[in-house]
């Protein structure tokens, strides 16, 4: 188990090294610079920029000195946001993206393998359709039409909830929760359901049933362990997307995650705050994939004892 | 397993947490800034939304009503010397910084030489020694000299704030401002660094309020300054500026309560905004004018008959009113429009009708070789927002209708778009530019050679016609000198100016007492919340 959790972490590393590197020397390609905004100042004074952030060196050297900071887990300062080192604007941004990718992936996961068990054990009555319905919605609308619909009904109509910010405790939660887990609750819906309906026609089912076994106890001890299976290889790499990927929700809700620093971040060449947040969503994204391995062999006795 | 869960289930307890609770609404003043502001550091900052925020928390030795006109701040009154070259201010006698300590002369100075030592690396030094200049101003932020004995910037007592310029500026006090020159508390500075311009614990200001809470990407909220010198006449206790990156959600949230002065207005509510809430719709001409520039070292732009042609082929008019819609006012100078003592030169051929202009372009078109069996062939390099591609592609539109022009845009992120400016891969770049004060010397001092080699523009009677302007201590003939130089500009057809790009906020019925500033202050401290 440690020797599985360490070869993943190693592969992990040399992942993020390339990530670094590919990173780093391709956004040098897109023209501008974090200081090419001003026309007006003398080139004298603009060196002296330059000079200060060490973009007057040699790149080679620019990305050794980025890697030494590295090590010493410095991501330098930010240079579109002055007043910040990236760390300090990661750390800010981060607690608001995490809270709402969790609640998002709490509720995905719970809404959606609802929907799917009812579909599933309804096959093709009214609660099935509607199942179906929610998911077809969730899918095929994008975040861009539903968010501002959402934002339209209840925070401009009903005046239920804030249209956006983060001033307003859990409230403020709810909307960009709720958007961004329609997606999923989508996809996990479908991906329960059919998994489902699989499982049920297995052996090993027909067995707990030929057993005596109730209907409920069936389902729970061995119909849904299996199903959920293949959920749970979705959810790992779902739950670094949901975080990372929030980037459209944040604008669209005014929440100060670090999505937002991303885009401003790219769009004025803040070449330290993208190389920053880059190395985060690699970092979770390799994080999330190791978590699901575990938990699926946990879940799974023939991934543990297969190999 | 169970650790991991739990660890997990801290941290996002810990996050929900950041969703601070309800702030009481009635006493706080919303105010939009789109994108978050790139500093708040006071001698940094060359953002315009953020220096709405820098000019609620500090006061430079002037300030400005709502009308953007200069009135008394720091300093009650002030002298200027006979040649125009030296002014005098005397500060209010009892100033205090927020924390109690005495405000002295010594403090503007400070911040004026942060502002130009070069380890600040700072973009805004060149108001000092580029927009007015001051006596020494260049060889400090060249790094030449770290001596503030040669500035020409000095404080004789604590009072008294004393500025000496190579070149008489009448226009100076536009930079005596919280913007150009807060003050600068040297104590704090010396203790925190730059960092404690953001730590509400640590930061200290002299304007009406202070800060009081900083979140990245969201919020900055100010409290009003007990210490203040006006602080009795400051009537809203909090302002809150609230990052407003999307406009739609801008918009909604203004229509929630959310915000009660927007930062902008959606292009296409405009006109749904005004039928629907006439009041509240506020759209004022600000300093920034766009024209489309020819790109002089290709040679069929060498040409001045075509470029005349090309500039008078756009119906300004139909442009702004009709495709672009973003209430841009049309115009046909470069300069005027901003400053009403400046009574500035328009092309030759405004005074004609559209038909006429377009008849001339023809003619002047067809005279420089070109016609249907011989179109010109033109990229429009442009920024990739809305409003100027809309613009990009109307005047592409007229140029093809007129006289036949195959224009094509190239719309690009703003970044890009100013490299290939320096760059030259365009023929017609659609350009901008954003004035340091409401005034016509701002833009014409950009078009030097000196200034901006980028245009490759070479007119020395131009350079004459503007250091004579410079020279003038008086604002009447100096605008009659400025206005000479800009009809030799606008003779030789370099860019076809085309509009002022106006600011548009949505101002809640709430607050009382905003009015149009061309150089966009509207400080908190003048308005009123009902």
């Amino acid at each position: 188990m440690l020797r599985f959790i360490g070869k993943r972490l190693w592969d992990g590393g040399l992942t993020l090294a390339a990530l670094v590197t590919l990173t780093f020397f391709v956004m040098r390609l897109a023209p501008g610079g974090p200081f090419s905004r001003s026309r007006k100042i003398s080139p004298e004074v603009l060196a002296n920029i330059q000079a200060a952030f060490h973009l007057d060196e040699p790149v080679w050297k620019q990305f050794a000195r980025y890697v030494w900071g590295l090590l010493h887990l410095d991501l330098g300062p930010s240079t579109r946001f002055r007043d910040y080192s990236v760390s300090d604007l990661i750390l800010s941004g981060l607690p608001y993206s995490l809270t709402i990718g969790f609640w998002a992936v709490v509720v995905a996961s719970l809404v959606g393998v609802s929907l799917g068990i009812i579909g599933a054990l309804r096959r093709n009555q009214p609660a099935d359709y509607l199942a179906g319905l929610i998911g077809v919605v969730g899918i095929a609308v994008p975040i861009f039409v539903i968010g501002p619909l959402c934002q339209l009904v209840f925070g401009l109509k009903l005046g239920w909830l804030p249209v956006g910010g983060s001033g307003q405790g859990w409230r403020s939660l709810v909307l960009p929760v709720l958007v961004l887990s329609l997606p999923n609750i989508a996809y996990i819906s479908r991906l329960t359901r059919s998994s489902m309906i699989e499982t049920l026609r297995e052996n090993y089912v027909r067995t707990a049933r030929a057993k005596g076994l109730g209907g409920g106890r069936v389902l729970r001890a061995h119909v849904l362990r299996g199903a959920l299976l293949p959920v749970v290889a979705y959810l790992g790499p779902a739950t670094a997307a949901i975080i990372t990927g929030s980037i459209l929700i944040e604008t669209v809700f005014a929440v100060p995650g670090i999505g937002r620093h991303f885009v401003d971040a790219a769009l004025n060449r803040d070449y330290p705050l993208v190389m920053g947040i880059t190395l985060l969503y690699g970092a979770l994204l390799i994080f999330f994939n190791i978590g699901t391995d575990l938990l699926r062999g946990w879940m799974d006795p023939r991934l543990r004892h297969g190999r | 397993m169970r650790h991991l869960v739990q660890s997990l289930g801290s941290l996002v307890l810990a996050a929900g947490l950041a969703f601070a609770a309800p702030a009481l609404a009635d006493d706080v003043l919303d105010r939009g800034v789109g994108s978050e502001w790139a500093s708040l550091d006071p001698q940094v900052n060359f953002d315009a939304a953020a220096g709405w925020i820098q000019s609620d928390a500090y006061e430079g030795l002037v300030t400005y009503n709502g009308k953007g006109e200069v009135i008394p701040g720091a300093a009650e009154s002030w002298e200027v010397s006979d040649d125009g070259k030296t002014y005098t201010f005397h500060l209010r006698e009892g100033l205090k910084w927020s924390n109690g300590d005495p405000l002295v002369a010594q403090d503007f100075v400070n911040s004026a030489l942060r502002t130009l030592n070069p380890e600040t690396a700072s973009e805004k030094g060149y108001y000092f020694y580029s927009v007015i200049q001051v006596k020494g101003a260049k060889a400090l932020a060249d790094g030449e000299t770290k001596d503030p004995a040669t500035f020409g910037i000095t404080a004789p007592d604590p009072l008294t704030v004393v500025v000496e310029m190579l070149n008489p500026a009448p226009h100076m006090l536009d930079l005596m401002g919280a913007f150009h020159m807060a003050p600068l508390h040297s104590p704090s500075f010396a203790a925190n660094g730059a960092a404690g311009f953001i730590d509400p614990a640590k930061v200290v200001s002299n304007g009406a309020y202070v800060i009081k809470e900083v979140v990245p990407q969201s919020h900055v909220l100010l409290e009003r300054n007990p210490n203040y010198w006006d602080a009795a006449n400051v009537h809203i206790p909090f302002v809150k500026y609230h990052v407003t990156e999307d406009v739609a959600t801008e918009l909604k949230r203004f229509r929630a309560g959310e915000i009660d002065i927007t930062y902008d207005i959606p292009l296409n509510q405009i006109e749904a905004l005004k039928a629907e809430m006439p009041d509240q719709v506020h759209i004022s001409p600000s300093t920034e004018v766009v024209y489309y520039d020819f790109n002089l070292t290709k040679e069929p732009f060498k040409n001045p008959d075509l470029r005349r042609a090309l500039s008078l082929a756009i119906d300004r008019e139909v442009l702004e009113g009709k495709i672009v819609k973003g209430e841009a006012i049309p115009t046909f100078s470069f300069a005027g429009g901003f400053d009403p003592t400046y009574k500035g030169p328009q092309i030759a051929e405004a005074s004609l009708t559209q038909p006429e202009r377009e008849a001339l372009a023809k003619e002047l078109y067809a005279k420089a070789g070109y016609g249907p069996d011989n179109p010109l062939k033109i990229n429009i390099v442009s920024i990739s927002s809305e409003d100027s591609i809309r613009r990009a592609q109307g005047v592409a539109l007229m140029w093809k209708k007129v006289l036949g022009v195959e224009a094509v845009n190239d719309a690009q992120e703003r970044k890009a778009w100013l490299d290939s400016f320096y760059a030259g891969t365009w023929d017609v770049f659609a350009d901008d530019l954003v004035g340091d004060f409401a005034g016509a010397e701002t833009f014409l001092a950009y078009l030097r050679p000196s200034a901006e080699a980028g245009y490759n523009w070479v007119k020395p009677e131009y350079d004459a016609a503007m250091d004579k302007a410079a020279q003038m201590p008086d604002k009447a003939s100096r605008n009659a000198a400025l206005a000479e130089a800009e009809k030799l500009l606008l003779d030789d057809y370099i860019f076809a100016p085309l509009a002022i790009i106006p600011t548009r906020h949505l101002i809640s019925p709430q607050v009382k007492g905003f009015e149009s500033s061309v150089a966009g202050y509207n400080n908190s401290q003048f308005l009123t919340l009902e």
